[in-house]
């Protein structure tokens, strides 16, 4: 199941904790039907991949297994499954990011190459999966290269990050200045920090909450009648104060802007009313972003990555014309007297995705 | 003089910048080292029209104003191949091929109307021919300084007004641009001076018209790059400075 086919109550009781999956891993392959498994239990997704013969005997198992062990009543789960073609053609997808809540987002590329490894070394994937999962690393790294389903920010927080690094490029010498200590300032800088920024300075009519907000994020705290006089001292200013009238004033930034020896500023206002005068644009290298632009940039980023998944997916069928999907082919004759699962028929082994 | 390699360069360089800008637009983008392919293919049809002119006169084909563009636009080639990579400057390519080709089309029609043919010169230089080559390199680094101004004035508009299409993403951030402009400076005034010193050891010294416009272009640049030092312009106003101080490098080398 993921998040399409299940809510966040279903999605937090099914998931798997990490430390257990080498012990599901174990039940799974004791289970008749399954030859080989790999599971993969992220925030958006719990999903089972699978080796078996006799596919519709192993997805019964797999969905009794589940059910009992995560106490749930048969159909409370609307489980999904793929077999053969269209089980490895889910799995390139997901590892592309086509079947990510955000389209193309790079997280869940890791979380797959986790959970194979997982299993390859507890000695749950075999010849069929191994090569299924190889394929899937090199579909998602040539999909994510040769298309634009990465490009585009998609949150309001992202737009300003990716519009950081239009303006900065690296952000690792970026100091940035956070002004309001509310949940919006916190998730913005969160995210400038992620991608590098340091040196945070929090500043808010509420001291003790500026304080805490800079435990939290590693920067110090500011008293709000002295904010101004360090505006020299950092590259980025996110503001999202619950001011009824503007807090940053054009005449403020122009006198700044005269001492910092041609060092530009960019500046985030996630404040509504807003907080920095608009005006603030005109000066020369200053930049200003409010929160409707930011957000007609996160829509415009979730727009294009949408067009990009039919790109995305003539991409993967380009490479499977060429390539076919390896976990499918014969097995050669000599390698069938092998012991393991490459002794199984080709012909009825097959992968399946279970969730 | 049959002119074949330079038209061909012409047609690669006008493909190309149609090929990225189409790329651009669409939702694929451009594939990757397209405009570093397509840059040295150009750079080898120039490399063989310099070297049929050289070839013709006997020394470095600098001997008219249709070869001293093709020349100048050779040298920003070459730069831009050089250091386009380390300034992570990719798309310098894109923008630098519409001012090759249109250098390329004035030399063109400068050739097949008024063809000089060949101008042997008397003594063979080393210094001379030092002289040129460095001097004009350096013009190459002031041209590709002034691609990067232009880079930037596009980039600015488009942060300003959160025009945020595929040719915003292709972009290279601003600072990478104000960075560029200043090496690129300054390789052009290290090549320069060399060029100027190397003129003092050339068996003929230069007239007084031709020390003065270099003297001229050579001060410009020392003067743009100290106020950068000393007052920190905002770098919309210093990429507007590059960009005119490479127009007026080229009207000098008209008046040379």
């Amino acid at each position: 199941m993921n998040y399409r086919t299940a809510p966040v109550e279903i999605r937090e009781r099914l998931a798997f904790a990490e430390h257990s999956i080498p012990h599901h891993l174990k039940e799974i392959l004791d289970l008749v039907h399954v030859s080989e498994a790999v599971v993969l239990s992220t925030c958006n997704r719990v999903e089972i991949y699978g080796c078996a013969e006799e596919i519709s005997q192993a997805v019964e198992e797999l969905t009794d297994y589940l059910v009992s062990h995560f106490e749930m009543e048969r159909g409370e789960v609307d489980f999904y499954h793929h077999e053969s073609e269209e089980a490895a053609h889910h799995l390139f997808e997901v590892a592309s990011g086509l079947d990510s809540m955000v389209l193309g987002e790079t997280e869940i590329f890791g979380q797959i190459k986790k959970a194979y490894a997982l299993a390859q070394s507890n000695g749950a994937t075999a010849r069929r999966l191994n090569k299924l999962f190889q394929q899937s690393f090199s579909i998602g790294k040539l999909v994510r290269t040769s298309t634009r389903i990465q490009q585009g920010s998609t949150s309001v927080g992202s737009a300003a990050v990716d519009l950081a690094e239009r303006i900065f490029g690296d952000l690792s010498e970026c100091r940035v200045m956070v002004i309001g200590a509310g949940e919006m300032s916190r998730t913005t800088a969160q995210s400038l920090l992620s991608r590098g920024a340091h040196s945070i300075i929090v500043s808010n009519r509420n001291f003790a909450k500026a304080e805490e907000l800079a435990a939290d994020l590693k920067g110090r705290a500011v008293r709000f009648d002295d904010w101004e006089n360090c505006l020299d001292e950092v590259d980025i200013i996110v503001s999202s104060t619950s001011a009824p009238h503007a807090v940053v004033k054009k005449e403020t930034i122009e006198r700044v802007m005269s001492k910092r020896r041609g060092h530009t500023l960019y500046l985030i206002d996630i404040a509504v009313p807003r907080d920095i005068e608009p005006e603030v644009n005109e000066i020369e290298n200053v930049y200003l972003s409010n929160i409707d632009q930011l957000l007609q940039i996160a829509k415009d980023g979730q727009d294009r990555r949408h067009r990009q998944i039919e790109v995305c997916r003539g991409v993967i069928a380009e490479f499977l014309s060429e390539k076919g999907i390896e976990a499918l082919a014969e097995i050669p004759e000599r390698q069938r007297t092998k012991g393991g699962d490459d002794t199984l028929s080709d012909s009825s082994v097959n992968p399946v995705t279970h969730s | 003089m049959n002119e074949q390699n330079l038209i061909i360069a012409t047609a690669i360089f006008l493909g190309g910048f149609i090929l990225a800008v189409v790329a651009l637009r669409t939702d694929k983008g451009p594939p990757a080292g397209l405009n570093i392919v397509i840059a040295v293919v150009g750079l080898v049809f120039q490399s063989l029209f310099l070297r049929e002119r050289g070839d013709l006169h006997g020394r470095c084909p600098i001997t008219n104003g249709a070869e001293v563009l093709v020349f100048v636009s050779w040298s920003i080639v070459i730069m831009y191949l050089a250091l386009g990579k380390a300034f992570r400057l990719s798309l310098l390519g894109v923008f630098t091929m519409p001012i090759v080709f249109v250098f390329h089309v004035i030399a063109i029609i400068h050739l097949s109307v008024a063809d000089p043919g060949a101008r042997p010169p008397n003594v063979l230089d080393p210094w001379l021919e030092m002289h040129a080559a460095m001097s004009l390199l350096a013009y190459g680094a002031f041209g590709l300084c002034c691609v990067a101004g232009a880079m930037y004035w596009v980039q600015d508009r488009q942060l300003k007004a959160h025009h945020t299409g595929p040719l915003f993403y292709s972009m290279p951030p601003i600072k990478y641009l104000i960075d560029a402009m200043i090496r690129l400076l300054s390789i052009g005034m290290l090549l320069l001076t060399l060029g100027i010193i190397a003129a003092f050891f050339m068996r003929e010294l230069p007239g007084a018209l031709h020390f003065a416009i270099s003297g001229a272009v050579w001060v410009l640049y020392a003067v743009l790059l100290a106020i950068y030092f000393t007052k920190r312009p905002s770098p919309k106003r210093f990429s507007l400075l590059v960009i005119g101080a490479f127009c007026f490098a080229l009207l000098t080398l008209a008046a040379l």
